[in-house]
């Protein structure tokens, strides 16, 4: 029900050209595309509620000196060249003040060319390492979410810590994999790790026994699993059916709720991973409370996501920004963003000056056994705080 | 009536023309119109070889996506300007088109489609590894093409009253050649092989000859689509290459009637058009799209273009 209420909301938005134009120029326009059809439609429908979230709070506080925001949301399913097409429909014909969005690698980079090019607004809301470096980068380039380099480098120092230093890789063989294979080999030289196996299966593999036994005659302390959503879920029950658990720990650079949620208890019980959100630090920090809160209201109840999480962080940021400025004007938007000192629902963020990377704590969770329709599925087991040491260097990724 | 869509018929390059001119005004925004043109191109160019020659073809993706990285590849790593990036698009589909036909012209039937698709799978995957060149998994970006210089005159080619212009002119050039080569004696070549082999034979045509040209020249019309499509977006993703989008060929031509000139762009303008309008209003959009084309294909055999031809006629 919540799934149709968004595409009926979408296509209103879509109906409605008219109202839009009634409004005027006073309105600011948020365009928003993101995969609401394909692998990735639950984050993304996440991602949506969590978008109009801000929506709702900036306009609960007046706007922009009585100026509301409105969300377009596009489907661009997964698709960099429909992204492409759908970003350049917002930039020119609905001329939208602020693009945030995307929801894969590939499509975050199509979105940020349109946009770069015709000097608009982007703020990214998905993993790439890319995104940051100098031929991609731009003045209006942000990035709220993590990058890979972060999240296999927070989850990497925690696992070669605690859990041993003979690991193997699983990965899946294109850019998203061997990003985290990277940042994981880089964090681990300081701790001396030794590599027993690194194997690389084809993108959408649906059988891993060939891998397995050799896995198995190697006991390494940790297997890292670098490929995502149903990749990841089958290798994670296959590895679990295979007894491979029995003395290895399974370690997912990037464990998301909503995979978590679709591959089940059992499969992913005691398997360790890294997220840039989970519902549950509201126990901890207040702002987190506060977003959950204002979600559970507005969405009946449910809890946000991870992914979706970032789509409130996204949009948050761009329109707090505006407010600051006291306009929508770009050049003035980006200076305001770049001093921004935020937390707004994870603790305290803040954008590096030569990037525009959101300096965040990435956290460490441990899958737990739950029942069935228990929506609270993770125990955090680290914290790693903000720090730019753990980001890639300004230098390293071409800036200056 | 009658008499209007005899005009339409008899003169098929002014009716594109006059199609291209009202284009923008029929659909919801301008980057969706750029997009029909560039894929009604690439239909027309791929009918070339089903509906002309009859030969069915799984590999066209790679036409489109050569051409598309070629023109890609000329801007950002070789700074060219946009003419040469455009014509080494161009080439590299006509390159592609002629390897691939030289290698599967001997086949016929499901056997030709089986060698094409499996050609254009090496296309797709030696394009992924070149990541260096081509961005791999990211596919290309930086395709920014800024300023039109034309002796005389200076545009943004970024306005996109402009972009659809320029884009518009070229396709409506390429649809005019295409049109006077079908109008050729080679053109009653390709008919004749696709009708009855043995006679075209008998006649002294070189069968295999007349395939291998068709199909270099489908190769040079989806290349110069796939270019245009790179300066459209200013990216070029790796899905371009993929075996779906030889199908959505397949599906624009069949939609809109193989057997017309004109049909091929008509599915292409139908098919976008229906992706983008039920797309934003149900997540099923496939199953809608899907039960068009069926109804077609039970109903209407000729296609949109093709009945609309046969009635009015």
């Amino acid at each position: 029900m919540q799934r149709r209420h968004i595409l009926l909301g979408t296509a209103g938005l879509l109906a409605a050209p008219a109202i839009l134009r009634a409004q005027g120029a006073g309105t600011i326009k948020v365009g928003f595309p993101v995969p609401l059809t394909g692998a990735y439609g639950a984050e993304a429908q996440d991602q949506v509620r969590a978008a109009e979230v801000a929506i709702r709070e900036f306009n609960e506080s007046g706007g922009l000196g009585g100026r509301m925001a409105e969300l377009l949301v596009r489907d661009d399913r997964l698709n960099p060249g429909e992204a492409a097409t759908r970003t350049l429909e917002l930039v020119e014909s609905d001329k939208v003040n602020f693009v945030v969005g995307g929801l894969s690698a590939a499509v975050q980079l199509a979105i940020n060319n349109v946009t770069k090019q015709r000097g608009v607004i982007f703020n990214s809301i998905s993993q790439s390492d890319a995104i940051n470096e100098r031929s991609d980068w731009s003045r209006t380039t942000f990035h709220e979410a993590l990058n890979p380099h972060m999240t296999a480098g927070a989850v990497g120092r925690y696992a070669f810590s605690r859990l041993g230093k003979r690991v193997a890789f699983l990965t899946a063989d294109y850019a998203y994999g061997h990003e985290m294979v990277r940042g994981f080999q880089r964090a681990g030289r300081a701790f001396g790790i030794e590599t027993v196996a690194d194997i690389r299966h084809p993108i959408g593999a649906t059988d891993f026994s060939a891998f397995l036994p050799r896995l198995q005659a190697l006991r390494p302390d940790v297997l890292f699993l670098c490929n995502f959503g149903r990749d990841l879920q089958i290798a994670v029950r296959q590895t679990t059916d295979f007894g491979l658990k029995r003395n290895t720990k399974l370690v997912a650079p990037l464990l998301l709720y909503t995979s978590r949620l679709a591959g089940g208890s059992a499969p992913f019980q005691g398997v360790i991973g890294g997220t840039s959100y989970y519902w549950k630090l509201e126990d901890s920090v207040p702002s987190a409370k506060r977003f959950n809160d204002r979600f559970r209201a507005q969405h009946g109840g449910r809890v946000p996501s991870d992914y979706g999480a970032l789509g409130y962080g996204g949009v948050r940021t761009v329109l707090e920004a505006a407010k600051t400025a006291g306009t929508t004007e770009t050049d003035k938007v980006v200076e305001a963003m770049r001093a921004l000192r935020y937390d707004y629902y994870k603790g305290p963020q803040y954008y590096r000056g030569c990037d525009h990377q959101s300096v965040q704590s990435v956290l460490v969770v441990e899958s737990k056994t739950t029942a069935r329709d228990d929506v609270d599925v993770f125990d955090i087991v680290h914290t790693e705080n903000p720090d730019e040491e753990n980001l890639r260097s300004c230098s390293e990724l071409g800036h200056g | 009536m009658r008499a209007v869509a005899d005009w339409f018929f008899r003169h098929p390059v002014l009716g594109a023309g006059f199609f291209i001119l009202i284009l923008p005004f029929i659909t919801p925004y301008t980057a969706l119109a750029v997009m029909i043109l560039v894929y009604g191109l690439y239909a027309l160019g791929f009918n070339i070889m089903y509906g002309h020659v009859g030969l069915l073809s799984f590999g066209h993706s790679a036409l489109l996506g050569g051409g598309a990285y070629a023109c890609g590849i000329a801007l950002v790593h070789l700074g060219l300007p946009w003419g040469a990036c455009i014509l080494a698009g161009t080439l590299a589909g006509t390159l592609i088109a002629f390897v691939m036909g030289a290698l599967a012209v001997r086949t016929r039937g499901i056997y030709f489609a089986m060698v094409t698709l499996a050609l254009s799978q090496v296309a797709y995957f030696g394009f992924y590894q070149a990541e260096p060149w081509t961005g791999g998994e990211n596919g290309l970006r930086g395709v920014n093409l800024r300023t039109l210089g034309i002796p005389g005159l200076s545009l943004d080619f970024t306005t996109p009253a402009v972009r659809y212009t320029v884009i518009g002119l070229l396709v409506w050039g390429a649809v005019a050649l295409l049109a006077r080569i079908l109008a050729s004696p080679f053109g009653a070549a390709m008919l004749a092989v696709r009708e009855n082999e043995a006679r075209a034979k008998a006649c002294g045509f070189d069968v295999r000859l007349v395939r291998l040209q068709a199909m270099t020249l489908s190769g040079a019309f989806c290349g110069l689509a796939g270019a245009l499509l790179a300066l459209h977006l200013s990216i070029v993703p790796i899905e371009t290459l993929h075996y779906t989008t030889s199908g959505v060929a397949v599906m624009m031509a069949i939609l809109g009637g193989s057997n017309t000139f004109f049909g091929p762009f008509v599915g292409a303008a139908v098919f976008l058009f229906l992706e983008s309008v039920v797309s934003t209003r149900t997540e099923h959009w496939p199953l809608v799209v899907g039960v068009v084309f069926v109804l077609f294909i039970l109903l209407a055999r000729q296609g949109i273009w093709g009945t609309l031809v046969a009635r009015l006629r």
